[in-house]
C-alpha cells in the first residue's frame, strides 16, 4: 500500500503542470503575435497549426490590434485571426 | 524625513487627478463609460503614477545599494499589479467577443443595410473593446517601463559593488600628513561638541540622565539576577567534572553568552531609550552614541562568545578541543579583531555623520583593515591543537593557508590603496567568521542532540520523561528530529546572514526565498515548496482526521448500534481508504498540482498500467469485492487452498490469515475471489466433527455401537440436536471401522472434543475389554520358510476381508510374526492436529 502511495505521489509529481502559457494557431496561414514580457518586446510567429509555449511569468500579447494579458498559465488559441483564451 | 510622506501625498493627488481626468474625458465624449473600463482606468493610471514616482526615487538613490534593492521589490510588485490590471479585463473582453460573434461583420457596401439596433449594439461593443484595448496597451507600456527600471537597477547595483571594491585611493606620506592634521582638527571639534553636550546635560538634564542610568542599570541587573535565578542550574559549572556531556557544555556556553549579552543589550537599549525619552540627545550626539553602543555591545558579545566557546579557564568545558594556552591567546586575538572592526565602524559612522574629510575616513579604514589582516595572520600562527605526544599542532593546512592568504590580501589591498576592498574583506573576516563559528556550533549541537540517549539528558527531555512515560526509543527519535530541526534552523538563519554580509540586500534574499518557496521552475514545469509543504500538511491532517473518524465510528456508533463485526470491519476499512484517498486528493490540489494533467498522463499510461500492474489492480478490485460481499470476516476460520487458519486482517490488496501454527499467510485477494474458500464459521459456528475407530474382528459390534453412542452423547459440548450418530463404516483390513459423528455449537472447539472422546473410548474399551487391532505383517525370509509359513496360515484361516487378498507372498497378515507396518492406520478422515 505504501509503495502504491509513493508511486502515485511520484506520478503526480511528474505530471505537475507545465506553468508556461501555450498558444496554438488553428488557422492555415501564419500569424504573428507581439509578446511583451519583462523588459523586452518580441514577435512570435506561428505557422498554420503550429503551437508554442511562452511567457512563463505573465505577459501582454497582441495580435493585429487585439490585446490580451496573460498570467502565464493560460492556453491561447488563434482562429480566424482572433485570439481566444480557452 | 518629513519630505517623504509629502512626496507620497503629492503622487497620490496627481494620480487621483489623472484618474479623474481620464475618467471624465470619455464620459463627455460618449455618455456612458462601462464600469470596468472606468475602474481599471483609475487603477492603471495609479500604477503609472507610482511608476513615475519610483523612477524618480531610483534616480535619487543611484548610489545607495540598500535603497535600490528595496525599490526593486516595489517595482516587482508593480509589475505583478500591472499584469493583474490587464487580466481584470478578461471576463468583459470574452463577453464582448461572444456578443459580437452572432452580430457578424458590418455589411459591406452594396449589401442590404442591417437593422439599426444591430448596428448600434455593434458600435457600442466595438467602442468598448477599443477602449479596453487602449487601456491594456497603456498597462503594457507601463509594464515595459517598470521592467526596464528593474534591469537598470540590477546593472546599477553591480556597478556600485564593483566600484566600491575597485576604487583606489592614493596612499603616501601626504595622506599621512593630511590624516594627522584632519584628525587633530576633527578630534578637537568632536571634543567641543561632546563637551558642549556634557555641559548641557549637567546643567539642564542631570536628573534625567541619572534617572535614565538608574533605570538602565536596574533593567540589566534584573535581567542578570533573574536570569541567574531561572537558569542558574544551567550556568553552574563543575570545574572538577572530567568529561561533561557535550549537551551540558553547549547549554552552559549558550546561556552564559545569551544572558550576559542580553543584559548588556538591555542596558544599552534602555539607556538609549531613556535618553531619547528625556530629550537628552541633541543633534549628532544621538547617532554617534548609537553607533558607540552598537560597537560596544558587539565587542562584548564577541568576547563573551569566544570565552564561552573556548573556555580558557575550564578546559573540560570547552566546546572545541583546543589547548589551554592557545585558547587564551585566541580569545584575546578574536576580541582584538572585534575591537578593531568595531572602531572602524564607529569612526566611519562618526566621520560620516559629521561629514569629515575623505582622507580621514581613508586613513582610519587603512589602519583598521591592516590591523585586522595582521591579527588574522597572528591567528594563523597559533598552534591550537596538541598531537599524540602533546606537542602543539597548527591548524589544518588548508585552514592555515586560507588564514594567511586572506590576512595578507587584506593588508596588501589596504596598503595598495584599495580601501573599499580591504574593508570589505576585513568585515567579512570578522562577521562571516563569527557567523560561521555560530553555525559550526549549531551543527555540533545538532549532532550532540542526535546522539543516542542524549535528548533524554536535556532539561526538556527530563521534564518530558517526568511528566509522561516516554520510552527511550521515542526519545531518540525526538532527538533525531530535533537535530534535523536545529540543522535546518542553522541553515535558514546562517545562510541569509552570510549573504547579507556579502553585499546582498534583504530585499534580494527575501525575493529569492519567496521565489524558491513559491515557484521552482525546471524547464516548463514549476512547483512550489510552500505548496508542497501545504499539500503534505493538509494530507497529514486529513489522514489523522480519517483515523479519528474511523475510531469514533467504530467505537461509539457501530458498537453501540450492535452492528455485525464483519460489516463493521468493512465499513471501517472502506471509510479508511476513502478518507485517505480524499485527503490525498485535497492535499494534491492544495499543493497546486493540476489533476487534469494527471488525467492526461493516466490516460496515456493506462495501457502500460493495465499490463504492468495487472496483478495489483486485480487484487485491489478483489479487495473491494471482499469488503462488499463479505464471504468471511476477521476471526473466521477459513480454508483457502492449502492454507487453513483464522482471518486476521482484510486489506485492499491482501488478506492476512494466521494458521494454527501461528504462521501468518498474506494471501492476495484475487486468490480468495477466484478460488473456492471454505469458511467454517460463515453464518454460525455450528460444525460436525468425526472420530474414527476400529475394533477387532470378533468384537460385539452392537455393544461397541452402543458404547460409542453413549460416549458421544455424554460429552457436554456435543449438541443434542442435531443428534450425535455412530456409523458402522466398513469391514476394514484388520478391523471393523466405526465413526462417531457429533455436532458442536462451536466447531473451533473440535480438537478438544475429539481428544475427550478418544480418551473416553479408550477407557470404555479397556473396561469392556474391546480390542483395538492394528494390521499385522508376516515377514518370510528364504524359500523354505515360504512353504512352511503359508500352510499353517491357510489352515488357521485369516479373518474375512472385504478387499482382495494381498497378492504379495512376502508379506501376509499373520498372528505369529508381528511387525508394525504403519503407526496410524487410523481411519479418521479429517486433518488431525489443527490447534
Amino acid at each position: 500500500m505504501k509503495k502504491f502511495l509513493v508511486m502515485t505521489a511520484a506520478l503526480v509529481a511528474l505530471t505537475s503542470q507545465g506553468n508556461a502559457a501555450s498558444i496554438v494557431n488553428n488557422d492555415s496561414e501564419a500569424r504573428t503575435v507581439v509578446v511583451t514580457e519583462g523588459s523586452s518586446q518580441q514577435e512570435l510567429s506561428l505557422a498554420g497549426g503550429e503551437s508554442a509555449e511562452f511567457c512563463p511569468n505573465g505577459c501582454f500579447v497582441s495580435l493585429s490590434g487585439e490585446r490580451e494579458t496573460l498570467l502565464g498559465t493560460e492556453q491561447l488559441e488563434i482562429s480566424g485571426g482572433k485570439m481566444r483564451i480557452r | 524625513m518629513n519630505k517623504y510622506p509629502l512626496d507620497r501625498l503629492a503622487a497620490f493627488l496627481i494620480a487621483l487627478l489623472t484618474a479623474a481626468v481620464l475618467a471624465v474625458t470619455p464620459v463627455a465624449a460618449q455618455q456612458a463609460v462601462p464600469e470596468i473600463v472606468a475602474t481599471q482606468q483609475a487603477v492603471i493610471a495609479d500604477l503609472g503614477a507610482k511608476t513615475d514616482e519610483l523612477e524618480k526615487r531610483v534616480e535619487a538613490n543611484t548610489g545607495n545599494d540598500g535603497r535600490l534593492a528595496d525599490l526593486r521589490i516595489e517595482l516587482d510588485v508593480l509589475a505583478k499589479d500591472l499584469l493583474k490590471a490587464g487580466v481584470a479585463f478578461r471576463p468583459r473582453l470574452t463577453e464582448i467577443n461572444t456578443r459580437l460573434e452572432p452580430l457578424g461583420a458590418a455589411p459591406a457596401e452594396g449589401q442590404p443595410p442591417e437593422a439599426e439596433l444591430v448596428a448600434k449594439e455593434r458600435q457600442a461593443l466595438l467602442s468598448e473593446k477599443s477602449q479596453i484595448n487602449v487601456l491594456i496597451g497603456e498597462a503594457e507600456t507601463i509594464s515595459l517601463r517598470v521592467n526596464r527600471l528593474i534591469a537598470e537597477i540590477a546593472q546599477m547595483r553591480r556597478d556600485l559593488f564593483a566600484n566600491t571594491l575597485s576604487k583606489r585611493y592614493d596612499i603616501d606620506y601626504a595622506l599621512l600628513g593630511e590624516v594627522v592634521t584632519d584628525l587633530t582638527d576633527e578630534l578637537s571639534r568632536l571634543y567641543m561638541t561632546v563637551a558642549a553636550w556634557l555641559k548641557f546635560v549637567v546643567q539642564y538634564k542631570l536628573s534625567s540622565v541619572l534617572a535614565a542610568a538608574f533605570f538602565a542599570v536596574a533593567g540589566a541587573v534584573v535581567l542578570m539576577i533573574g536570569g541567574g535565578r531561572l537558569f542558574g542550574s544551567l550556568l553552574n559549572v563543575d570545574p572538577a567534572d572530567p568529561d561533561p556531556p557535550y549537551i551540558s557544555r553547549l547549554s552552559v556556553a549558550f546561556w552564559s553568552t545569551f544572558l550576559r549579552s542580553a543584559a548588556i543589550a538591555v542596558f544599552f537599549l534602555s539607556t538609549w531609550f531613556f535618553f531619547d525619552y528625556f530629550d537628552v540627545l541633541r543633534g549628532d550626539i544621538g547617532a554617534m552614541l548609537f553607533a558607540l553602543f552598537v560597537v560596544l555591545a558587539l565587542v562584548l558579545f564577541v568576547n563573551r562568545l569566544a570565552h564561552a566557546v573556548l573556555s580558557p579557564r575550564l578546559p573540560n568545558w570547552r566546546l572545541v578541543e583546543i589547548e589551554p594556552r592557545p585558547a587564551r591567546l585566541l580569545v584575546w586575538l578574536i576580541t582584538a579583531m572585534a575591537i578593531a572592526t568595531g572602531f572602524d565602524y564607529l569612526f566611519g559612522e562618526v566621520f560620516r555623520i559629521r561629514g569629515a574629510a575623505l582622507a580621514l575616513t581613508v586613513g582610519e579604514s587603512l589602519a583598521a583593515t591592516v590591523i585586522v589582516g595582521i591579527l588574522l595572520i597572528l591567528i594563523a600562527t597559533v598552534k591550537p591543537f596538541a598531537d599524540a605526544e602533546g606537542r602543539p599542532k597548527a591548524w589544518p593546512l588548508l585552514l592555515r593557508i586560507a588564514f594567511y592568504v586572506v590576512g595578507a590580501a587584506t593588508v596588501l589591498a589596504a596598503l595598495l590603496g584599495f580601501i573599499g576592498l580591504a574593508k570589505f574583506v576585513s568585515q567579512q573576516i570578522v562577521i562571516t567568521g563569527a557567523i560561521l563559528a555560530m553555525m559550526y556550533i549549531g551543527v555540533l549541537s545538532g549532532r550532540a542532540v542526535a546522539e543516542e540517549g542524549a535528548f533524554a539528558e536535556t532539561a526538556l527531555g527530563r521534564r518530558l520523561g517526568g511528566r509522561w512515560r516516554v520510552e527511550e526509543a521515542t526519545f531518540d527519535q525526538i532527538g533525531l528530529a530535533t537535530s534535523i530541526l536545529i540543522n535546518l534552523f542553522v541553515l535558514f538563519v546562517g545562510l541569509p546572514l552570510i549573504l547579507l554580509q556579502w553585499g546582498f540586500q534583504w530585499g534580494d534574499i527575501r525575493a529569492w526565498a519567496y521565489s524558491i518557496a513559491t515557484e521552482i521552475r525546471v524547464g516548463t514545469v514549476s512547483f512550489s515548496l510552500i505548496g508542497i509543504v501545504t499539500g503534505i500538511a493538509v494530507f497529514a491532517i486529513g489522514f489523522f482526521a480519517t483515523r479519528w473518524f474511523q475510531g469514533w465510528l467504530d467505537d461509539s456508533v457501530m458498537t453501540r448500534g450492535r452492528v455485525d463485526a464483519g460489516v463493521r470491519n468493512s465499513i471501517r476499512t472502506a471509510v479508511g481508504y476513502a478518507g485517505v484517498a480524499l485527503a490525498g486528493l485535497i492535499g494534491i490540489s492544495a499543493a497546486g498540482i493540476d489533476l487534469s494533467n494527471l488525467a492526461l498522463i493516466a490516460g496515456a499510461l493506462s495501457l502500460g498500467i493495465g499490463f504492468g500492474l495487472q496483478n495489483v489492480v486485480s487484487n485491489f478490485v478483489s479487495g473491494l469485492i471482499l469488503l462488499a460481499e463479505r464471504p468471511f470476516k476477521v476471526g473466521d476460520w477459513v480454508v483457502a487452498g492449502a492454507v487453513s487458519g483464522t482471518v486476521k486482517k482484510i486489506s485492499v490488496r491482501a488478506t492476512e490469515i494466521e494458521t494454527f501454527q501461528r504462521q501468518t499467510v498474506i494471501m492476495p485477494n484475487s486468490e480468495l475471489i477466484n478460488a473456492a474458500v471454505g469458511n467454517w464459521t460463515h453464518r454460525n459456528k455450528l460444525g460436525r466433527i468425526e472420530i474414527g475407530i476400529g475394533v477387532a474382528y470378533g468384537s460385539d459390534a452392537r455393544k461397541v455401537h452402543a458404547l460409542l453412542m453413549e460416549i458421544a452423547s455424554a460429552h457436554p459440548m456435543v449438541l443434542k440436536n442435531p443428534e450425535p450418530s455412530v456409523a458402522f463404516l466398513r469391514f476394514g483390513d484388520s478391523s471393523l471401522d466405526f465413526e462417531i459423528r457429533v455436532f458442536l455449537s462451536d466447531v473451533t472447539n473440535g480438537v478438544r472434543v475429539q481428544n475427550d472422546i478418544r480418551f473416553a473410548i479408550l477407557e470404555a474399551f479397556a473396561e469392556h475389554s474391546v480390542e483395538i487391532p492394528y494390521p499385522h505383517r508376516t515377514l518370510i525370509i528364504g524359500q523354505d520358510d515360504l512353504a512352511r509359513a503359508t500352510a499353517p496360515a491357510d489352515a488357521q484361516g485369516s479373518p474375512a476381508q472385504e478387499g482382495p487378498k494381498p497378492a504379495k507372498i512376502a508379506a501376509k497378515p499373520s498372528s505369529r510374526r508381528r511387525r508394525r507396518a504403519s503407526p496410524d492406520l487410523d481411519l479418521e478422515a479429517e486433518a488431525d492436529d489443527e490447534t
